[in-house]
């Protein structure tokens, strides 16, 4: 296979049209396993195989992709991916600009204490089994419980006409539980742990899932969901809103992450995602939120859904403020867009998988933890508001302004207490104006690094694993409301 | 013979598992987006995939991979079956497909013309679309796809169906501002017929819509009469079709079907019909499911009355129904691929605006999401690319974006007025499904916000 990689490579670097050329093996391994009301809902394994070349002809790009890593399978894959590139430039005004990126060698690999897949099966579905029948037992309001649990095993090759060679042996893995209890009068109410099904992932391996303890969350899990069957809607109006830091990182997600890709900004993402506010000559100027928020993007802490060694075009991975104390200060970029900027790529080019071209994708979008100490102390400090906490819908305008979010669970905070629960809880706001509302931010002991993986993005859409840090936030004057 | 359907006929017989299931797909496509006035990306994708399942007595276990050689199927079945031994019983698992009757006759779903397009063929294509919006003053934005897709299944109890299938897709933008919002105008059509794709004339729409949309007003949230295009109404239908219509949610007691099957739950005049035997320009479904089961025209709301639930094979044994052949693709779940809103008696968009003193014309929708409170069918979500002021019946003026939130059915209910002409829009997480509606016009629909109030 590596032979086949450096011929295919060999003869791109002969075609007197291609500027630039990337090789790109991937071997992805799955498991995804579901457990639904004693009985197993989904026993998947999955695997994926092949190798994407994209090529920047005289004028633009072309890709294309095989799944067979034979030499002539790849050498064809790569004649289409030139003639693609040769083809556009008939519908391209001027030539991309793509700057020179010194060539990058090594290996980056996910630390793992045990690997997942080593796991017996049985034992895996044994684990998710004891707490879903438990958050089913005991009330007949408790009318279905799942427990569920996804690995993910990629190793990819990235070989460049500039001389990159990498190789990287990711490994992430997710899990969580919910139950669904049923009124009297047909409403429903879905509680979940240890955050929405998506949220819930991480960079690791099967001690990730130890972590979690499902068995101990079970108990509280259920009474939520009963007491939401019987909970007051939450009331509309202005409030001081408290988000757990699972909602901090939706908030950091949708607000934060996806308006700071510059393809978006440059209006490359169109076609399904849309564009952003954050346009470039706020770059520097904008007061995006207040001084007590800084979100970075990191791609180098150990763990997060959203660290690697280098990206798909062979930039290091880094970590860069995207926000400064409240200043919009930088996007993420790719070696295209960041030179449109006369800046270096933050490195973020990410492609889903082989048969998939790289685009801009978020890292670990992450909120610096502040000085409130813990969410206990932050209700402790407040007198009259409301906290809520995992998301249930998400919805943000096409240039990511006004945003929509309603959550499972919400609670009453009266002098610096939780009161009582709330049902149906949602907020809603625009993005520079909610971060500017933001007036405490929990410490480090309450920052939590969470792992999106099925963040969608691309057309055709790309699914991908992305990662938020977050620690419980406070935010005043924000419009709520309830979906009852 | 399909040579996919050989393929996975040969697996079995080599594998020699005694129940097993095998799907495998192949699709290429060719997706030339462009962006900012260019074709930016121009890639050729090749998505092979089989989903294989393997039986011991009751317990189940799936392989979902995407290589498609005999060899690496051999093995996959092979792997998948030491996995079900381990797996605990699926009680209602009632074996997979036999013979049964034989596949629904396939509906015309490929052209040769659209399975053989060339990367330069699309870009000639595309070419005087991209100058006529650049000839307009405005920006440029979408994509123009051509592929050609092979499925077939097989199982160990003698099931066999296979189909080919073509779509060609084009969708445009016409923007003031390349990513920055502004004015937006879109326009999109789908055809298995490459030829047939009418590209100019959705250029020459989104041109028109985005002129239109230029120096929007903003208006107060609160309650307003609308009238939606289609494409607005097959992204409340995709939600609807999540929440709605699957065993799993009425099972689960989260649809708005649980439990009210037989009782109306929306308008008299809503028909809605999963119609994968649509045989016309509009129907784009597959005659069987992965499973092999033949697809039906299964009617879901019929007059406004629930009418029916869809089933994979499990479900329907575990609740004693039949399977409708709504298993979805890996990573599966029960839904519609084909879902069609039944037209109205209205002769055009026009005629429904007549009908408006004060209200909304909306082109699309965007990020809708219907997760609020799933058994009323709450959903929240954005007008975009092109919402205008109504008066008197007539388009006035550009407004600004708006937020809704409201139950779709409950609009549906106050839903007076449909166009005979009827429209399919893909629907964004298929390759081969789209839904159709017609346009429609919705009284009282709550706006709750404004998507750029007072960021500036």
């Amino acid at each position: 296979m590596d032979a086949a990689l450096r011929a295919t490579l060999d003869w791109l670097r002969k075609q007197p049209s291609v500027r630039y050329a990337e090789v790109r093996f991937v071997d992805t391994r799955g498991e995804r396993l579901r457990v639904r009301d004693g009985r197993p809902e989904q026993v998947t394994a999955e695997a994926s195989r092949g190798v994407g070349i994209r090529v920047l002809g005289e004028k633009t790009w072309g890709f294309s992709c095989s799944a067979d890593p034979g030499e002539a399978s790849l050498l064809a894959a790569a004649r289409r991916a030139a003639s693609i590139a040769r083809a556009s430039g008939a519908a391209v005004r001027a030539p991309v600009v793509f700057p020179e990126q010194a060539a990058a060698r090594g290996r980056y690999e996910t630390k793992l204490e045990v690997d997942p897949f080593a796991v017996p099966l049985e034992d895996k579905l044994a684990a998710l089994d004891g707490p879903a029948r438990a958050l089913r037992s005991g009330d007949a309001r408790l009318v279905s419980a799942e427990a569920w649990m996804d690995w993910t095993h990629q190793e990819k090759r990235l070989l460049s006409t500039e001389g990159t060679d990498v190789t990287q042996s990711l490994t992430f893995g997710a899990c969580g539980m919910h139950v669904f209890a049923l009124g009297a009068d047909g409403a429903s109410q879905r509680r979940s742990y240890p955050t929405w099904q998506g949220g819930e992932g991480f960079q690791g391996g099967y001690e990730g899932t130890s972590r979690l303890d499902l068995s101990a969350n079970v108990e509280r899990v259920k009474e939520e969901a009963l007491g939401l069957l019987v909970a007051p809607p939450c009331p509309s109006g202005p409030r001081t809103l408290l988000l757990e830091s699972s909602q901090v990182a939706l908030q950091i997600h949708e607000s934060c992450g996806h308006p700071a890709e510059l393809d978006r900004a440059l209006g490359s993402e169109i076609s399904l995602a849309g564009g952003s506010f954050l346009q470039r000559p706020l770059l520097g100027k904008l007061q995006y939120g207040a001084p007590i928020v800084t979100l970075v993007a990191d791609a180098i802490t150990p763990g997060g859904n959203g660290t690697f060694g280098w990206d798909d075009e062979g930039v290091p991975a880094a970590s860069c403020p995207l926000v400064d104390h409240g200043l919009f200060v930088d996007y993420l970029s790719s070696r295209e867009t960041a030179a449109m900027l006369g800046r270096a790529s933050t490195g973020t080019m990410r492609a889903e998988g082989w048969n998939r071209p790289p685009i801009i994708r978020m890292v670990n979008v992450s909120l610096n933890p502040g000085d409130a100490g813990t969410l206990e102390d932050l209700v402790a400090d407040t007198d009259d508001g409301v906290l809520v906490a995992t998301d249930k819908s998400w919805s943000i305008d096409d240039i990511r302004l006004n945003f929509q979010f309603s959550c499972e669970a919400a609670w009453e905070i009266k002098h610096g207490k939780r009161t009582r629960l709330l049902r149906n809880p949602f907020y809603t706001g625009i993005t520079p104006r909610f971060w500017g509302s933001c007036d405490a931010i929990c410490g480090a002991d309450d920052w939590r690094l969470w792992g999106i993986s099925t963040c969608g993005k691309g057309d055709p859409v790309q699914s991908m694993h992305v990662g938020h840090g977050a620690a419980p936030a406070r935010f005043r004057d924000v419009t709520m409301g309830s979906a009852s | 013979m399909n040579d996919l359907l050989s393929l996975c006929e040969s697996v079995l017989s080599e594998a020699g598992e005694t129940e097993a299931e095998i799907y495998v797909s192949l699709a290429e496509r060719g997706c030339a987006r462009f962006a900012g006035g260019d074709l930016g990306q121009h890639m050729e994708l090749s998505e092979p995939q089989a989903a294989i399942r393997v039986a011991h007595g009751r317990r189940v276990a799936e392989t979902v991979t995407s290589r498609i050689d005999r060899e690496a199927l051999v093995a996959a079945v092979h792997d998948t079956a030491r996995a079900a031994r381990l797996v605990p019983e699926v009680e209602s698992f009632p074996g997979f497909a036999g013979p049964g009757e034989a596949a629904i006759e396939s509906p015309p779903r490929h052209a040769e013309t659209t399975a053989n397009a060339t990367p330069e063929e699309r870009v000639e294509r595309l070419a005087p679309a991209l100058d006529a919006i650049r000839a307009a003053g405005l920006v440029s934005a979408g994509m123009l796809e051509t592929s050609r897709s092979s499925h077939a299944v097989a199982t160990t109890r003698g099931c066999r169906r296979a189909h080919e299938a073509t779509v060609a897709g084009f969708r445009v933008w016409a923007l003031e501002t390349p990513g920055a919002g502004g004015a937006a105008g879109y326009g999109g059509h789908v055809h298995r017929d490459v030829r047939a794709l009418r590209v100019d004339e959705e250029a020459e729409r989104a041109v028109r819509i985005c002129k239109m949309a230029l120096r929007p007003v903003s208006l107060d949230e609160g309650v307003y009469d609308v009238v939606m295009e289609p494409e607005a109404v097959t992204e409340l239908l995709e939600w609807l079709a999540t929440i709605a219509f699957g065993a799993p949610e009425v099972e689960q007691g989260t649809s708005p079907v649980a439990g009210r099957l037989g009782e109306r739950i929306t308008g008299e005049g809503i028909d809605l019909v999963e119609d994968p035997s649509d045989a016309s320009e509009l129907g784009f479904g597959a005659p069987f499911d992965r499973e092999g089961t033949p697809r039906r025209r299964v009617p879901l709301i019929e007059g406004g009355v629930a009418r029916a639930v869809l089933y994979d094979r499990i479900y329907a044994a575990r609740l004693g129904a039949t399977s409708t052949g709504s298993a979805l693709l890996p990573p599966g779940g029960i839904g519609p691929t084909s879902l069609a809103m039944a037209a109205g008696t209205a002769a055009s968009v026009e005629e429904l605006l007549s009908g408006v003193e004060r209200g909304l014309y909306v082109c699309r929708l965007h990020y809708v999401n219907g997760l609020l409170e799933p058994r009323r069918a709450v959903m929240t979500g954005l007008t975009r690319d092109g919402c205008f002021l109504v008066e008197r019946g007539k388009i006035t003026r550009a407004v600004g974006n708006m937020r809704f939130t409201d139950s779709f059915l409950e609009a549906l209910e106050r839903c007076d007025g449909m166009t005979r002409a009827r429209k399919a829009v893909p629907t964004w997480w298929s390759d081969a499904g789209a839904f159709v509606a017609p346009a429609v016009r919705l009284r009282a629909l709550r706006f709750n916000g404004r998507s750029q109030e007072g960021w500036r």
